[in-house]
């Protein structure tokens, strides 16, 4: 069996410009659009609380959402997962803990009841207020205090005398958001009718570097891969692959973008991997063409690209086939993170094929003819090459 | 069929029936197992035949997949190193005091980590000055200002206390997981002051939270010696049920019970206990495996607590002049009296450090001692050596310092997945993972016809050794890693479609069987491994810079990559040789 009956020979290099001005307009496009609208930043990023519920009676989002706003929780959105049937809801809001800024506040009044305070300042990252107090106190008491304010307290920590015995230290935990959901959800309840199936709380200084990680991620490799690339092949190779591999990069992004799919930890796995497997295909074309060069000394590079393109095109159409035939039983049965990733992946394929024929092998033609303009220039003063 | 070839055939058959005999431990753990046996590593190993690799080659199925708790706590350093500055100044005044230099106030501001020391006459500032940046080596002078000296700590120093601040955060954590009966936790130090924490099986995070969020709480108690044989008669007496696995024990002449199963030995020793006593266990430390406990014995104490971390001022290990390790400990003014008065009480008894409910050693008092300072001489008896025994000393005076100056420790992340979400996500993860692969065997087997085959028979083994590879780097499987291992075979599939495309293309240059299949390996070789290699250097970075199932994603892309250029570059070619060269064919099916 065969895919491409007859040798090929479409012109793929004539078509360059128009290739390369279209591509570059979606991409300034999608930089665009990230820098004005930005990704749906999942929890592993923006911080904040994600909690999975399943529900063994048919409820609709709805009511979850109903009983979540009935429980004081106004910022929780409610979405579901899998079918209808399946009653499993994903609510996300934005904090980590019960310590709001209006909370705070009420948590300080709290506290400055009970006797004599200092220092009472809230730490909101941690979900903390610490005060000083002049008097020792009881845990307890505190906690309740806090507690009858309407804030869940985790702990109070009894941090000792201050130095000079001029005070006592106490720190008091508030508790995790997930805590205050199940509680709404469950009031009126003797038994909560859901079970708790995943519950996500990422700090916001986390998240950030997180966030920061995954990017250093994906620049470490992309300039690893140009490094090696470099030294394998030729000069004029590297920026080409490098510069297919930013635009499946900026691609796929776009497929989170437009989609509005949750970006997070195994977002940036999927574009890492985009820009492996994007390499891993313009090396397959760049082997061929620097195999060619040997082969058809004398041909104009335009030509010899063409043709190495040409005799790839078979194998470029079928790897990506293959490839994305392995990710079908992702698409069907994968269910929220490996759906995207899947999908991302798909998206990836299809770019990373293209931009190997169109952007990489294009650009080592325009470095090419920039070299042979520069010895033009200089030509005047040096021995012409032996062609 | 030359030598050569021989020689190859037999290193695939060697590979093939290795990676099936290694995957044996895995195949036990996820099939043969209950589910809640799982990550029972002694279940397992008992359970495995005798010719089956050891337990500990197992692959770990991810959080995300079996259903636990991912954390990561962040220590508040900046609190830690707050409180000690304050400390030190507060003895910094003590001292100045004590020498008859003048009268200082200490006063610590929390923002800038400075102190600032006033001196009530400023005449005597200059002797002071001079005294205490001499003495206090750990400060230096950040500005002057009359009756006003503002220091600062060392740069050196507030690294070293942090470092020790997340240190003692992680022992605490590991006593206390130890304590809930968690197999297979892993707590591993994250950065310069986090801590990441998985609790496989566990499903509450509230619960995990306070557990591990909660400050430790240090004490010195009396142990019970009054009659030692206490255990011994209790063990006579009512003899323990056999599945608790209490057995008696002898530690320096007194009898203790010691039993692996911590929470068995409390509740067989719970109603035994005489009046105002306390039964307390130790941990038996794993002397393989690190922060495991291999067992816990008991020791009675006294329910009275004399005196607890908040009266402790320091701890240091050093080494004497015997040449044996020693913990120094110093104790603030009213716990030096404190403990002076306990240990003229109690010369010839024994004092236990408890911390968090656990005895981590109970050293002799041999004499009252005053002043505040104390040392505990670890000696250099019995089968262990000096490194082991100085490592003991530093553990003990993390231990001191982690109730006297604790850490607290924050929230930064948590991740938890039930169990049945966790079963769910396997059964279509797996199933997905096998849809695609069986769409791909299908494919390849019509495209290529008995090239296709041999490409399946590749496919099939790669997928088996990516497995085997996971379970002998002891590495976890997660979600991404189902997708990682899809992709992967993605990759091996595309190795052999330039194989198989390279011969075609020999064939139509009119070449015969041979030559063509030579010529097709030969070419595809350098394109096949340079496309392996840049994929390689992005699994790579990804598995240095990502944490939890990141990581899971890039091990699977590196070990399948590594499989991968194995099974198409060899194993695919030594097949096809046999069927070409060795049956001397005239054509190649491809």
């Amino acid at each position: 069996m065969q895919i491409l009956k007859h040798k090929t020979n479409i012109d793929f290099i004539g078509k360059r410009k128009p290739a390369l001005f279209i591509s570059t307009l979606i991409n300034l496009a999608i930089i665009v659009g990230i820098a004005a609208v930005g990704f749906n930043f999942g929890v592993d990023f923006a911080g904040g609380t994600v909690v999975e519920l399943k529900y063994n009676t048919p409820t609709t989002a709805e009511q979850v959402r109903e009983k979540a706003q009935a429980g004081g929780l106004h910022d929780v959105s409610v979405q579901g997962v899998g079918a209808a049937e399946e009653n499993s809801f994903l609510l996300r809001m934005g904090g980590v803990t019960q310590l709001t800024e209006e909370n705070a506040e009420r948590a300080k009044t709290a506290i400055q009841g009970l006797g004599e305070t200092r220092n009472v300042y809230a730490d909101m990252a941690n979900g903390i207020v610490n005060f000083r107090s002049t008097q020792p106190m009881s845990a307890e008491a505190v906690k309740k205090a806090v507690e009858g304010a309407g804030i869940g307290v985790q702990e109070v920590r009894d941090l000792g005398a201050n130095q000079g015995g001029t005070g006592y230290d106490y720190q008091v935990v508030a508790s995790g958001m997930a805590d205050k959901v199940f509680a709404a959800l469950g009031a009126g309840l003797e038994k909560p009718n859901f079970e708790q199936r995943r519950v996500d709380y990422v700090g916001p200084q986390v998240g950030k570097q997180l966030r920061n990680r995954g990017i250093m991620a994906l620049l470490y490799s992309m300039v690893a891969i140009l490094i090696y690339v470099a030294f394998r092949f030729d000069f004029k190779f590297g920026p080409g692959a490098l510069l297919a591999m930013v635009h499946d990069v900026i691609m796929v992004a776009g497929y989170y973008l437009v989609s509005r799919r949750e970006f997070n930890l195994t977002s940036i796995a999927a574009l890492l991997t985009i820009v492996g497997y994007s390499v891993n295909d313009t090396i397959v074309i760049y082997d061929r063409i620097r195999e060619d060069m040997v082969k058809y000394k004398g041909k104009p590079l335009p030509e010899i690209i063409n043709i190495a393109v040409n005799d790839t095109l078979g194998r470029t159409i079928l790897t990506s086939g293959v490839t994305a035939l392995s990710l079908i039983g992702l698409l069907i049965f994968g269910v929220g993170e490996i759906f995207d990733f899947a999908m991302a992946m798909l998206v990836g394929i299809l770019v990373g094929t293209y931009s190997s024929v169109y952007i990489a092998s294009p650009l080592v033609i325009w470095l090419d003819e920039r070299a042979h303009a520069r010895e033009a220039h200089h030509g005047s003063k040096q021995e012409p090459k032996a062609a | 069929m030359d030598r050569g070839w021989w020689w190859k055939f037999g290193l695939i058959v060697a590979v093939t029936l290795g990676t099936i005999w290694f995957l044996v431990p895995t195949y036990y753990s996820l099939v043969v197992l209950d589910r809640a046996e799982r990550n029972n590593i002694a279940v397992l190993e008992q359970r495995l035949p005798r010719w089956a690799p050891p337990a500990k080659y197992r692959l770990n199925l991810g959080l995300d997949l079996q259903g636990g708790i991912h954390m990561v706590m962040r220590v508040d350093t900046k609190t830690a190193l707050q409180k000690r500055t304050e400390r030190r100044g507060q003895q910094i005044a003590t001292y100045v005091n004590d020498k008859k230099l003048g009268e200082v106030t200490a006063d610590t501001d929390p923002e800038r980590l400075q102190l600032t020391l006033t001196a009530k006459d400023p005449a005597t500032m200059d002797a002071i000055q001079k005294e205490v940046l001499a003495t206090f080596t750990d400060f230096s002078l950040e500005s002057r200002n009359g009756a006003t000296l503002v220091l600062k700590p060392d740069e050196g120093q507030v690294n070293r206390f942090r470092d020790e601040a997340v240190d003692q955060a992680m022992l605490v954590i590991r006593r206390r997981i130890d304590k809930w009966g968690v197999a297979e936790v892993d707590v591993r130090k994250l950065g310069t002051d986090s801590i990441q924490i998985s609790l496989p099986g566990r499903s509450n995070p509230e619960q995990a939270k306070e557990l591990v969020g909660t400050t430790a709480q240090l004490e010195f108690r009396m142990v019970d010696d009054t009659n030692p044989q206490v255990f011994a008669q209790m063990f006579q007496q009512n003899p323990p049920p056999p599945e608790s696995k209490i057995t008696l024990v002898e530690d320096e002449g007194f009898p203790q019970l010691s039993s692996p199963n911590r929470e068995a030995l409390l509740a067989y020793a719970k109603d035994k206990t005489p009046e105002g006593r306390d039964v307390v266990t130790e941990c038996v430390a794993n002397p393989v495996k690190k922060n495991d406990c291999i067992a816990y014995r008991s020791y009675l104490l006294d329910k009275n607590v004399p005196l607890t971390g908040e009266s402790l001022s320091g701890a240091d290990a050093s080494v004497s002049q015997m040449n044996e390790p020693e913990v120094n400990i110093a104790f603030d003014p009213a716990g030096a009296r404190e403990f002076e008065k306990l240990t003229e009480a109690a010369v010839g008894r024994r004092m236990a450090i408890v911390l968090d409910d656990n005895v981590h050693t109970a050293p002799r008092i041999n004499e009252k001692i005053g002043g505040g300072r104390a040392r505990i001489t670890m000696g250099r008896a019995g089968a262990r050596s000096f490194e082991e025994w100085l490592g003991e000393a530093q553990t003990l005076a993390l231990v001191l310092k982690a109730g006297a100056l604790p850490a607290p420790v924050t929230v930064g992340e948590i991740r938890q997945v039930g169990a049945t979400l966790g079963d769910e996500l396997i059964k279509k993860g797996s199933l997905a993972a096998l849809v695609g692969l069986a769409l791909v065997v299908v494919f390849m087997a019509i495209y290529y016809r008995k090239s296709g085959l041999i490409a399946d028979v590749a496919l099939i083994l790669n997928g088996l050794l990516i497995l085997a590879g996971l379970a002998f780097f002891n590495a976890t499987l997660t979600l991404p890693g189902i997708a990682g291992f899809v992709l992967t075979l993605g990759i091996a599939v595309d190795a052999n479609v330039l194989i198989n495309e390279r011969i075609r293309e020999e064939l139509s240059h009119g070449k015969s069987a041979r030559a063509a299949v030579d010529q097709g390996y030969d070419r595809a070789f350098w394109t096949i491994f340079d496309a392996h290699v840049t994929t390689l250097i992005a699994g790579f970075i990804l598995f240095f810079t990502g944490t939890g199932p990141v990581r899971g994603f890039a091990t699977t892309l590196i070990v399948g990559l590594l499989a991968s250029l194995f099974t198409s570059i060899v194993v695919t070619r030594v097949i096809t040789t046999y069927f070409v060269h060795g049956r001397n064919a005239q054509s190649v099916s491809v």
